[in-house]
């Protein structure tokens, strides 16, 4: 194996690492909420340019992302209250959520360039020099988001596994009626499931920022190859999510060695169609 | 005046096209197909591709793209019908994007990002006689009664039955609420214009007096139509009286500046004819398959798979032949799309025109061919003005403005979803809008 393709399996993972932050929160909002939200992406523009306004004002880059990320989650909480949870109560078929979804995407993406124009924005931090293992460049802050996504990843598993509300969520998402009858509070699980969906979605929109550059159209590009994950993974399992998330990051940055780099997004699509034809419920068992 | 009136004409006929091959999936069959703009280009680049290359006769070429497109309709269903409805959406949304991929990269086909343009148009080369002329003037009056008949009978057959006096004290109130709304916008659009030009204020001042009196005159508006329309009886039917009145109105205008257009002819004027007779025969043809058995089969495997099933259908077949049909029309709607643009790049086939289609069909009404048309003949009326009007009124440059354009698109999405999911002439009782 050549340096060139465990570069390439590098970058994979640092993207991977970002997919899963954002797709986490996809899957759970998907499968504890029974949303297939088209306005993912969009969220996490929205949170990569919350923390670019905060860094804008002088704010250091990671209270700017932690400040991001708060933000996101008022702002998601918001949209459950006005939008979901109504939709909710008057059980709007997914259909309906799915298109509404669609156009908070296309609300939320042309208001950022409303307010912040087209073109690319940069972060204010300080210029890092890549490590060099052997031939390898690994970029600074590539290596931050494979920490940050491994230390939310932990601490998303001690959430669901050990709190009450990690419990609660999953009873709601295997069955919803059934959780409101054992005394679950499903309100407060969705406040949660939104509260952790964007904090998860606005860090990997800060760490996407970073290594690339804030772009209104950054998250709309990543809607994609975040359902692949998901599919992959098994809708509402966030496990299976950041397997999910790992192996298309992985495989679409491995096969521009192969592949012109235009065909990357291809990749995901294959890999999610050769998945939903051989086995649709993905390979992780998920709750819907 | 004339001549932009007739691209718009053309504009809308190919998006209402475009959008009943989307209302044929979605509306009556309930699958939900994100990635329709992959039809479209797959119909647009065989047309231009054998038209330019090979010679191909134009009728020809674009039935082989309509053809083809209805293939990608076999192949994403074969795949994905079998399996749950929010697969669909994702799927077909990324085989929209991989079709654009491919469009981009595969240079020696596509020629990339630089598109292709030169390719032969329809009656390019003709230049009528007096009475060629008189023909279509003929073609052109024939449709217009023939559209002017079809909605005037759909209006009637709706209105049977229901008592005069309340139908038009009620048609009396929608038309006032319309037209001093439409009245205030226009006042407030001429204030902030004068404004703009006098720059007395500056831009943000400008901007803040536009918002706040947009949020009085429309929340006020909201509010009154919270507190009218639940008090008066059968409202919407007074509401459908409006608008069919309002509708022909504003197709005798047009059908001026097309009249005006034929005596004045360049080929835009023939792209015109051809798009409205295939509009009509289209359109024709749908009503009379959604009316059919098969349209009823479809309609119940909308409303509940599980009783089509019961009932012996084979569900999974008919929602393929409607995935494929409605292919087949957005197919054909790429050949018109390409002849109207006279030039074609990648860029023409984002996932936001899928979008635009779905604007169209939801604001209509789902599961109503003329709810299309009047869905594609409101969203490019509000594209066209918006495009002229916005640029004296607000105070931003081209690219915010052309985000505020959409934002606009987006907002009426959620609205309409939290509102009013059935659209404007959807039937609530028809559509299976909860569980």
């Amino acid at each position: 194996m050549d340096t060139q393709l465990i570069q390439l399996t590098l970058n994979g993972i640092a993207v991977g690492s970002i997919i899963a932050l954002a797709a986490v929160g996809l899957t759970l909002t998907y499968g504890v909420l029974r949303l297939a939200n088209f306005a993912h992406g969009d969220f996490m523009t929205v949170g990569a340019y919350l923390s670019f306004l905060a860094n804008s004002l002088g704010i250091n880059i990671w209270l700017s992302i932690l400040l991001g990320m708060a933000a996101t989650v008022a702002f998601s909480i918001l949209g459950e209250k006005i939008i979901w949870s109504p939709m909710r109560n008057v059980r709007a078929s997914s259909t309906t959520l799915i298109i509404l979804s669609i156009g908070l995407g296309i609300f939320l993406r042309n208001g950022v360039i409303l307010i912040w124009g087209g073109s690319n924005q940069n972060y204010n931090v300080p210029v890092m020099s890549a490590l060099e293992i052997g031939g390898l460049r690994i970029a600074y802050y590539q290596l931050l988001a494979i920490a940050f996504a491994i230390l939310a990843i932990l601490g998303l598993h001690l959430l669901l596994q050990y709190s009450k509300i990690g419990k609660a969520m999953r009873a709601v998402a295997d069955n919803v009626d059934l959780a409101r009858v054992t005394g679950i509070n499903v309100e407060g699980v969705a406040n949660w499931t939104w509260a952790i969906a964007g904090a998860l979605t606005a860090l990997g929109g800060g760490m996407y920022g970073l290594i690339t550059a804030v772009r209104p159209n950054m998250g709309w590009f990543l809607i994609l190859p975040m359902f692949a994950s998901i599919i992959l993974g098994g809708i509402g399992n966030p496990y299976g999510a950041i397997v999910g998330a790992f192996v298309i990051g992985i495989a679409q940055e491995v096969s521009t060695y192969f592949l012109p780099t235009e065909y990357k997004l291809g990749v995901a699509l294959v890999i999610m169609a050769l998945v939903l034809l051989v086995r649709p419920q993905g390979i992780f068992r998920g709750t819907l | 005046m004339v001549g932009y009136l007739i691209s718009l004409i053309i504009f809308t006929g190919t998006f209402t096209l475009f959008s009943l091959g989307l209302n044929l999936q979605w509306g009556f069959t309930g699958l939900i197909n994100f990635g329709h703009v992959g039809f479209l280009a797959i119909g647009a680049y065989t047309t231009v591709l054998l038209t330019g290359d090979f010679h191909v006769p134009l009728i020809v070429a674009s039935l082989i793209g309509g053809g083809l497109a209805a293939i990608l309709g076999l192949l994403i269903g074969f795949t994905t019908l079998r399996l749950r409805e929010d697969y669909l959406a994702i799927v077909t949304i990324g085989v929209s994007e991989l079709i654009r991929l491919i469009a981009l990269n595969e240079e020696w086909l596509t020629n990339g990002p630089n598109g292709v343009y030169g390719f032969p148009l329809p009656l390019e080369d003709f230049s009528p006689n007096l009475l060629s002329k008189m023909v279509m003037v003929v073609i052109l009056t024939g449709l217009l009664v023939l559209a002017y008949w079809r909605m005037w009978r759909w209006l009637l057959l709706r209105l049977r039955g229901k008592e005069q006096g309340q139908l038009l004290q009620n048609a009396g109130l929608v038309a006032g609420y319309v037209l001093t709304l439409m009245s205030l916008l226009y006042g407030v659009g001429v204030a902030a214009k004068n404004m703009k030009e006098a720059e007395t204020f500056s831009p943000p001042i400008l901007g803040l007096f536009l918002a706040v009196s947009l949020i009085i005159v429309v929340g006020g508006y909201i509010v009154l139509a919270r507190w009218l329309f639940p008090r008066l009886q059968n409202w919407h039917y007074g509401a459908n009286l409006v608008s069919v009145l309002g509708v022909s109105g504003f197709g005798l205008w047009l059908y001026g500046a097309g009249i005006r257009g034929i005596f004045d002819y360049d080929y835009r004027v023939g792209l015109m004819l051809i798009l409205l007779l295939t509009l009509a025969l289209v359109y024709w043809r749908l009503e009379w398959l959604v009316q059919s058995p098969w349209g009823r089969i479809l309609k119940s495997i909308r409303e509940d798979e599980e009783v089509a099933k019961a009932l012996g259908k084979n569900v999974f077949w008919y929602k393929l032949q409607s995935l494929m049909l409605g292919g087949a029309i957005a197919g054909i709607a790429g050949s018109f799309y390409a002849w109207q643009l006279t030039f074609i790049n990648p860029d023409g086939f984002k996932p936001l025109v899928t979008f635009q289609a779905w604007t169209i069909v939801m604001l209509g009404g789902a599961g109503n061919n003329i709810g299309t048309l009047l869905g594609a003949t409101i969203f490019w009326g509000y594209t066209t003005i918006t495009r002229f009007i916005l640029k004296d009124i607000i105070p931003l440059d081209d690219a915010r403005l052309g985000a505020f354009r959409l934002m606009i698109i987006g907002l009426i999405l959620v609205v309409l979803m939290l509102t009013r999911p059935q659209g404007i002439l959807g039937k609530k009782e028809e559509l299976t809008l909860g569980r």
